[in-house]
């Protein structure tokens, strides 16, 4: 099967769960032998879009380069996966309609949950007051309207979030559909012989 | 094939034969102490002749010490918590819901998948927890739990043969509950298929790793080790007997390799007998940290609210943790090792007639490593020689006895090379796999980990 390209765009809060659930989506996409990129707006900003600020207009720049490399990337037949908190609905849509085949997840999380989290330590800055245009805190976040996947990382594990991306690509055709390995009689017949040798 | 295509595949193996190749035959519980024994005795003659100019080593295999987690530790190198096969059964994420691991769980390349990376092919025969059969550059034929022939060949093409050759997966091991003759009867039958299956593909195919499995050795041993045992048993001669002809299989793989052609043997665990069967479940539930929701639970699906550790099969220990399990009752952190601590204390206490049960609690820190530690039991036991431990959910004993034997072992594995210069250490299965790499001249993972021996 000849690999069908696509984006696959995280969005959401910082400490959602963005790049947790972009590392365990990419395994599952490689077990599968797919080329795989991962773009995550923490790396980005070292290097592709190293200078930005925190500004709207730096903001939508940094979203745009990320949208732009995905493109290649998917028009070359790779899964671009983006894991950055791209805020802005606008700028999202816009890299929508130039990649075509993309697929958003809104990892949604409520603030006080990232806040608690505090992964990278920077709601406690943020809330301190150190950190001046902060997403959530003090620079808005707007919700997506119409993503393909949405999951709650307040309630649900990384592994079951994974499960409904992973479901939701292979129901649009761009994972292989994972058939099971064992028909019901099957495992039956698998759980009959386990027991023969008292493993069940 | 037409006369010049054989000519042209006959020229390319004469040049290819200068290439390191790797055969090895799988013993499935097969103990070191018993090659021993048979090498001296006289049963395994072309065994004994091997090992005057080979390395026949003690091996220590990865716990649980069953043939899914053990194989795979064989044929990846690296341990559970990396390829991800902890037993014959796991659950589902989040929830108690059983599954059966197979092929497709294994997290990691296997080594033919390796050697595929570097143009090698490899036929592979009836190794445990390769089912259903992926492809490969090579031909596979899955082994245990495999159900269906069809689904446990690759390539396709490789079916009619089989057909052909009457191979069958297993013996009915349902054969042993009849009687012991037709259950015999049933193991030589698949053996002389599974024998024949081994000699075609090893003459037909090309191939720079030849892995051949045996697994009657483990079926003859959970139900007949009291024949091995007991010399006056009526069905002694029937047990030794099958090893003379596992012995006679070695003798004509050995008979047909080339000096280029490495030779190894090993099993996936040992065997010894069974004094009692030893319920965890029980224990647990005995002791307070588990409850199930009707009398005789088939399985850990129907544990009961409040439910603070659970087993499953042999010696998996889980903490019933909040987060993790749908129904967790235990706090992460200080809670769950309290927890941990005193259900290993009370394990260690366990007797039997005076004796010990259990050699050894591991937390799973001791004997894990890799990205799936969350997944990895919580505590894992080893018994004693005798003590087998099970993860039976309907038993209202401790211990007592069924219809098995034998037991399985986890420090008497066996491993053969047929060199002399290989690392003074006790071997562990997961430095198979590497060795097997190194010989064939091709890199070995940084994350595997066994050594390789040579
Ligand atoms: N369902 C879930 N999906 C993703 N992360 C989760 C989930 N539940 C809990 N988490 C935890 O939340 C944190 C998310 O951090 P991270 O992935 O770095 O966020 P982001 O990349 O969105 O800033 C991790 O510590 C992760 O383990
Ligand atoms: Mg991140």
């Amino acid at each position: 099967m000849s690999q069908k390209g696509f984006t696959l765009w995280f969005t959401g809060l910082s400490g959602a769960g963005k790049t947790t659930l972009a590392h365990i989506v990419e395994a599952e996409m490689r077990k599968h032998n797919l080329r795989v990129e991962i773009l995550d707006g923490d790396v980005v900003r070292t290097n592709l879009s190293k200078g930005l600020g925190f500004s709207k207009e730096d903001r939508d720049t940094n979203i745009r380069r990320i949208g732009f490399v995905c493109h290649l990337l998917s028009r070359n037949g790779v899964a671009a996966i983006s894991a950055a908190i791209s805020p802005y609905r606008e700028i999202r849509d816009e890299v929508r309609k130039t990649i075509g085949d993309f697929v958003e997840v809104y990892v949604h999380c409520p603030l006080e949950v990232c806040a608690q989290r505090d992964v990278k330590g920077l709601y406690a800055k943020a809330m301190a007051g150190e950190i001046p245009s902060f997403t959530g805190v003090s620079d808005p976040y707007e919700e997506p309207l119409n993503p393909e996947v949405v999951v709650d990382s307040s309630k649900e594990t990384p592994e079951v979030s994974a499960k409904k991306i992973l479901k939701k690509l292979e129901e649009l055709g761009y994972l292989p559909k994972t058939e099971e390995v064992y028909s019901e009689e099957e495992e039956e017949e698998v759980k009959r012989r386990l027991e023969e040798l008292g493993y069940f | 094939m037409g006369i010049l295509d054989r000519l042209r595949s006959l020229g390319k193996s004469q040049v290819e034969s200068k290439e390191k190749k790797v055969v090895l035959l799988g013993l499935d519980g097969t103990p070191y102490t018993l090659l021993k024994q048979f090498c001296a005795d006289g049963t395994m003659p072309n065994l004994a002749k091997i090992v005057a100019s080979s390395s026949l080593k003690q091996m220590d295999v990865s716990i649980p010490e069953v043939s899914s987690t053990s194989w795979t530790c064989f044929y990846t190198g690296m341990n559970p918590a990396q390829h991800g096969i902890f037993g014959f059964l796991d659950l589902q994420p989040n929830s108690y819901k059983i599954y059966f691991p197979n092929s497709k769980s294994v997290k990691v390349p296997a080594l033919w998948d390796i050697l595929g990376n570097y143009g090698k092919r490899s036929v592979v025969i009836n190794v445990p927890e390769t089912y259903p059969a992926k492809p490969l550059n090579g031909s596979l034929i899955s082994g245990f739990v495999a159900t269906d022939l069809k689904k446990a060949t690759y390539p396709p093409e490789l079916l009619p043969t089989l057909t052909e050759l009457k191979y069958r997966l297993d013996p009915d091991a349902q054969k042993a509950r009849e009687s012991k003759d037709v259950f015999l009867e049933d193991i030589y039958d698949v053996f002389e298929k599974r024998r024949k299956t081994i000699l075609h593909l090893f003459d037909q195919e090309k191939w720079s790793l030849f892995i051949g499995t045996i697994t009657e050795t483990d079926r003859l041993h959970h139900f007949m080790w009291d024949a091995l045992v007991d010399k006056n048993h009526p069905y002694h001669n029937g047990f030794v007997d099958f090893y003379r002809r596992v012995d006679g299989l070695i003798g004509e793989v050995y008979d047909r390799l080339d000096s280029n052609t490495t030779f190894m043997m090993c099993s996936d665990h040992g065997f010894t007998s069974i004094e009692q069967q030893v319920y965890l479940n029980f224990w647990l539930k005995d002791n307070g940290y588990l409850k199930f929701t009707s009398d005789q639970p088939k399985s850990v699906e129907e544990i009961a609210p409040g439910s603070r550790a659970f087993a499953l099969d042999p010696t998996r220990i889980y903490i019933n943790l909040k987060g993790k399990y749908p129904q967790g009752t235990v706090e992460p952190g200080a809670e769950y090792e309290k927890l941990r601590a005193e259900i290993a204390d009370g394990l260690r206490a366990i007797t039997y007639q005076g004796k010990p049960v259990i050699k050894k609690v591991f937390m799973k820190e001791d004997v894990f490593r890799g990205p799936l530690m969350e997944q990895s039991p919580d505590l894992i036991v080893l018994s004693n020689y005798g003590f087998d431990m099970k993860g039976s959910t309907n038993k209202q004993v401790l211990m007592d006895r069924e219809i098995f034997t034998g037991m399985h072992t986890q420090d008497d594995a066996h491993f053969l090379i047929n060199r002399k210069d290989i690392l003074d250490k006790k071997p562990h299965i997961c430095d198979i796999a590497p060795t097997i790499m190194k010989e064939l001249g091709v890199a070995i993972p940084s994350d595997v980990s066994g050594t390789a021996l040579i």
